[in-house]
């Protein structure tokens, strides 16, 4: 028998259909809020209930269609705990399965689709299909901004540039918090064979790195490198007759904000997804931040890291400036946060290479097991991995631990 | 408008002569009447015409009162710098090294968070500041007219 927990434990309450026709001279985005907005209606529920969005598509960053970026802004839905885009039958079961885990509780499943150039002769003479088609990238759906001479702030560095000079003028902090980041982050690299730079550096270094875009220099981003990563879950069950001391999945949470997909017009500093993640997790684990012992905050860019710290709690906005001057350990060049946190125990995005945060994963499961040697971490039992936490995409939080 | 720019203006201009001036950009039926006021140096921002909420970047209904009647309407032009960065180096590995460009993203004055993103243009970039008070006018790029702003007031030294 194979198991099915889930067995009447779903329902579908609401549905919303738009008409169908060859050329409705209407974007793809358009046809699905208007069978978004009818199934909300259908359910007679208020929209600030949906927590979850699958959207269509296969992409996360795929703009100027439908997925979950741009439906949660379009529909000033503010805060959901859930999101990914699906297509074919499968989506449906995506959205279900979020919901049998508790990431959210009412998830919201749209799919649109528009009739593409090579599939008529008129839709090939159609200049607003002609022109989506030239600018639609793999996934399926447009990638916008690259090609903009609007230049566009999409999922890119410009913006978190921009708002590493928000942030410094806001709270007063100066350029030594993301300098502080970069080192800790290259000396724990130093002794993680795997890591691609492994040179010590100094804050001076830092300071003295070329200047990208002002005020972002070199040692604030992460290094693009060859590298593959993979782990595998199964029942708590059955990972205690394994070799291995299990690490438990504690809690998981997602974010998106209602502005999600042009920097530009995103919300203030405390409101962007990475918060509500993170205050996802919160209301989903019985650790805290007082219990950790590792954490691995997102650092693609330094200022992400920053968010993390922020956001998860160790200290209010604007105050990590001082957070890690306080938990500064010369003698090592690292620092703790609360005085015993270890912070990128891996070397982060910025040293160990960027893997999407996925090394962060396997980094957090070997110290719980206990196996890492020189290197081990001792008695580290708990672990918050935020990776990937952008400011908006798919910003996980996962709390892991040991027995 | 400053008359800075020497771009053709076009009064109403055909999809089709939407098309064919901006080559590069994502155009639909959301968007193509911003689009269309940029030609005519005019910037057009959609606003609901049920609950007054400006939608940007565009879309064809309101997000706030979920309203279809959502009307392109031009804005002020006034505004501050939300966010910038100045852009030394060009992600197109070919670029020549030039002077850094500032793009900021500004706030303009009709509602909290609506933002449009344009260089800063008759100000030196080291003296662009967060929070100053801009105006929209035109720069040419490629032969057409795009948005930029310019300090309001007068320019403090140096950051």
């Amino acid at each position: 028998m194979a198991r099915n927990p889930l067995k009447d434990q779903l329902a579908v309450v609401g549905v919303g259909s738009t008409p169908y026709g060859r050329d409705l001279k209407r974007t793809e985005l358009s046809l699905a809020l208007e069978a978004a907005t009818a199934a909300v209606e259908d359910a007679g529920l208020d929209r600030q209930e949906i927590d979850g969005i699958c959207g269509t598509g296969m992409d996360p960053l795929a703009m100027g269609g439908s997925g979950f970026l741009t439906l949660q802004g379009a529909l000033g839905i503010e805060k959901t705990t859930w999101q990914k885009n699906g297509w074919l039958g499968s989506c449906f079961v995506y959205a279900a399965e979020a919901v049998f885990s508790g990431l959210c509780d009412t998830v919201l499943v749209v799919q649109a689709y528009t009739r593409g150039i090579g599939m008529s002769r008129s839709a090939a003479a159609d200049p607003f299909r002609l022109r989506s088609a030239q600018l639609r990238a793999a996934g399926g759906h447009t990638i916008v901004g690259q090609s903009d001479p609007a230049r566009r702030w999409i999922h890119s560095g410009e913006p978190y540039a921009a708002w590493m000079a928000r942030y410094l003028h806001d709270y007063g902090a100066t350029k030594d918090v993301f300098a502080r980041i970069a080192v800790n982050n290259r000396t724990h690299a130093t002794t993680n064979p795997r890591a691609a730079m492994r040179t010590p550096i100094t804050m001076e270094d830092y300071h003295a790195s070329r200047v990208i875009w002002e005020p972002m220099q070199m040692l604030d981003m992460d290094v693009p490198v060859d590298c593959g990563e993979a782990l595998i879950i199964t029942t708590a069950e059955r990972a205690r007759d394994l070799r291995h001391s299990p690490v438990y999945i504690h809690a998981m949470s997602l974010g998106g904000s209602r502005v999600g997909e042009y920097y530009d017009n995103s919300l203030g500093w405390t409101e962007n997804a990475l918060w509500i993640s993170l205050a996802g997790l919160r209301e989903r684990s019985d650790l805290t931040i007082d219990d950790l012992d590792l954490f691995f905050p997102y650092d693609g860019y330094t200022i992400d890291t920053v968010g993390c710290i922020e956001a998860a709690g160790f200290c209010k906005p604007g105050e990590t400036a001082d957070l890690l001057a306080s938990g500064w350990d010369a003698e090592a060049n690292i620092y703790r946060l609360g005085g015993h946190t270890l912070v990128s125990t891996n070397g982060g995005a910025l040293s160990h290479g960027r893997a999407g945060g996925f090394n962060f994963y396997t980094e957090a499961v070997r110290q719980l097991r206990g196996t890492e040697g020189e290197r081990q971490v001792p008695d580290a039992r708990t672990a918050l991995v935020c990776a990937g936490a952008s400011f908006f995409h798919d910003p996980a939080s996962v709390m892991l631990r040991t027995d | 408008m400053t008359g800075m720019a020497d771009a053709a203006e076009v009064t109403h201009a055909t999809d089709a002569e939407v098309f064919a001036a901006l080559p590069a950009v994502l155009i639909d039926r959301d968007n193509v009447e911003h689009y269309r006021g940029l030609l005519a140096r005019r910037l057009l921002i959609n606003r609901c015409a049920a609950c007054g909420y400006w939608v940007y970047p565009h879309r064809p209904l309101c997000p706030k009162c979920w309203s279809w009647d959502v009307v392109p309407t031009q804005v002020s032009g006034d505004g501050f710098v939300f966010l910038c960065t100045l852009v030394h180096q060009e992600r197109d590995p070919d670029a020549a090294p030039g002077e850094p460009v500032s793009t900021a993203a500004v706030e303009l004055v009709e509602q909290p968070g609506l933002r449009y993103l344009a260089p800063v243009v008759n100000c030196p970039p080291d003296r662009v500041r967060l929070d100053m008070p801009v105006r929209l006018t035109w720069v040419d790029r490629d032969g057409v007219a795009w948005p930029a702003f310019q300090p309001s007031g007068p320019i403090e030294g140096g950051r």
